[in-house]
């Protein structure tokens, strides 16, 4: 088994180092595709250590990218905030959802991205617009996960803990929020994939730093290195963050993970 | 808590005998969805279980016995009828009443210590005490190794033994138990089955038990009552001879024993009457 794991591990790296020397060819000098639409790697490589110690339209690349993360997870935590015991409350009391769950359902299908005027009308264009379209994106899976995590509970075990002398109080605090966890964790990693999707379009709205502010302004300034520097951190750090949430598992619900190894 | 069971002295010499009944299912129907139109499971049956009794329940799948426990733990109200312990009427489910479910039923996020030491904390009793009936128990499950473990990391027969256990620390004056080995390998489960039939001859437990095995039934049972087909109605009570000395050695052996084959033959051909009946 750990034998096979190195073999995927060493696909996947050998097809991303196939994609890079692809991308060398084909933006070789003299090569079929120019430079200004897409630069070769050594350029990108080149803007990215520059722009980590100089800065880029107004600041370094890591004040880019905390300005980035503080949008979002400043969204995202809000969005649990409220998600999480609202999920778990709708599910718990029935009637409680039957008042919320209706509005919810139609607030729903409107895209986060589609809330920008409003909020820019309410908030006007600082961090706090940005982090509202964030925190929209981010409460559905939020609220939506958490509703199911309780639901995903065998009501067996919640039999077993009335036998066990437990109140409701008690159960919903020890047998359903605890056997939740490893679907709140899910819940977790989905709404800050949502979060950071939602980043590029609410850093649209005029701000001073952050990675998709920065790609927007290399965009208008044909600065397509710097716009490729924006989008692989973008997509390294969405790596990392649901990595680390995967991580928290471990710690948060070791049960899950013991019974996962098995299967 | 009152006086449990559990506590009581084992020396008194058949408790079963002259005693009121613990816990009565007086004239139990259940319905599922309206009555005349949903599941009729269950159709007037009346149980009684004396103190230190075994009853063990027997009838073919689905004649409504499952039901007939979740009714009796409180954990389903009948259509009629009424369920009373000490003569009175039991409420909602309790501690007074441990369960152990055919699906084991533990808290997959707790080690076999919580999930054992769960009903203790749930009714506020003090960590010393949760502490010394917890050690009790896991040496009488024979689970000492096992205390950290998870759920998920034992097997069948031990993840039966934690939920009996988790049953027993309660010290219950009465325990339900649902088609316990149910779910488990045919070795599993005779060892378990000659472990009940230790702790019941030791402790005197009031034992309600639910199974489809007439062998169980016989081997267990201070009574055996047979179900019908559903709509589950009493077909037949019958008392088995309680202290003979097959019952208090293996169930390899007991089952050699003249009288277990006569038991035996006679409890199966009723159940099997309304297996094939159907």
């Amino acid at each position: 088994m750990g034998q096979s794991r190195t073999l995927q591990v060493a696909a996947g790296l050998g097809a991303i180092l196939a994609w890079i020397i692809i991308w060398a060819w084909l933006t070789r000098p003299g090569g079929p595709v120019p430079t200004l639409y897409f630069p070769a790697p050594d350029d990108v490589w080149a803007k990215f250590v520059r722009m980590w110690q100089r800065p880029y339209i107004g600041s370094t690349l890591p004040n880019h990218i905390l300005a980035s993360l503080y949008i979002v997870l400043t969204g995202w935590g809000l969005a649990a905030l409220v998600g999480i015991p609202l999920g778990i409350a709708m599910a718990w009391w029935k009637k409680l959802k039957w008042i919320v769950f209706p509005t919810f359902q139609l607030i729903r299908p409107v895209p986060p991205l589609a809330w920008i005027p409003l909020t820019i009308l309410w908030l006007g264009i600082g961090d706090s617009a940005r982090i509202s379209v964030v925190f929209i994106a981010a409460l559905v899976p939020w609220l939506m996960n958490s509703m199911l995590a309780v639901y995903s509970v065998d009501r067996l075990l919640l039999d077993a803990a009335k036998t066990l002398g437990a109140n409701d109080r008690q159960i919903l605090a020890r047998v359903v929020c605890r056997t939740a966890l490893p679907t709140l964790v899910a819940a977790a990693r989905m709404a800050l994939g949502n979060a950071w999707s939602t980043l590029v379009a609410a850093e649209i709205l005029a701000a001073t730093a952050g990675l998709g502010y920065v790609a927007v302004n290399a965009s208008q300034l044909l600065d397509t290195d710097v716009l490729l520097v924006a989008m692989f951190m973008i997509g390294i750090l969405g790596i990392c963050m649901t990595g680390l949430i995967g991580l928290t598992q471990n710690w948060l619900a070791p049960w899950s993970v013991l019974g996962a190894r098995r299967d | 808590m009152e006086q449990s069971v559990g506590k009581m002295a084992s020396g008194s010499t058949n408790p079963a005998t002259e005693a009121p009944a613990k816990l009565e299912l007086r004239n139990i129907s259940k319905w599922f969805g309206p009555v005349g139109d949903g599941v009729h499971a269950v159709d007037d049956c009346s149980i009684e279980v004396k103190k230190g009794e075994f009853i063990v329940v027997v009838g073919p799948s689905g004649c409504g016995k499952s039901t007939l426990m979740t009714v009796g733990a409180g954990l389903e109200n009948p259509t009629q009828g009424e369920v009373l312990v000490d003569g009175k009427p039991a409420g909602s489910p309790g501690p007074t009443r441990s369960v152990v479910f055919q699906k084991f039923a533990l808290f997959p996020s707790e080690t076999v210590e919580q999930n054992i030491k769960f009903g203790l904390q749930m009714t506020g009793v003090s960590a010393a005490e949760q502490e010394a009936r917890l050690v009790e128990q896991l040496k009488i499950m024979g689970l000492e190794l096992f205390r950290k473990s998870y759920p998920s990391e034992l097997s069948g027969g031990m993840q039966q033994r934690v939920a009996i256990a988790r049953a027993l620390v309660m010290q219950p004056e009465i325990l339900l138990m649902d088609e316990p080995f149910g779910a488990l390998d045919a070795q599993t489960r005779t060892i378990l089955q000659e472990e009940v039939q230790r702790l019941h001859r030791e402790k005197h437990y009031t034992v309600l038990f639910i199974t489809h095995s007439v062998e169980e039934a016989v081997y267990l049972g201070d009574r055996v009552v047979v179900m019908t087909k559903r709509p589950g109605r009493i077909k037949r009570v019958i008392d088995l001879p309680r202290d003979v000395i097959w019952k208090t050695g293996d169930i390899e052996l007991a089952a050699e024993h003249p009288e277990f084959i006569e038991f035996r033959r006679e409890i199966w051909g009723l159940v099997r009457e309304e297996i094939v009946s159907i």
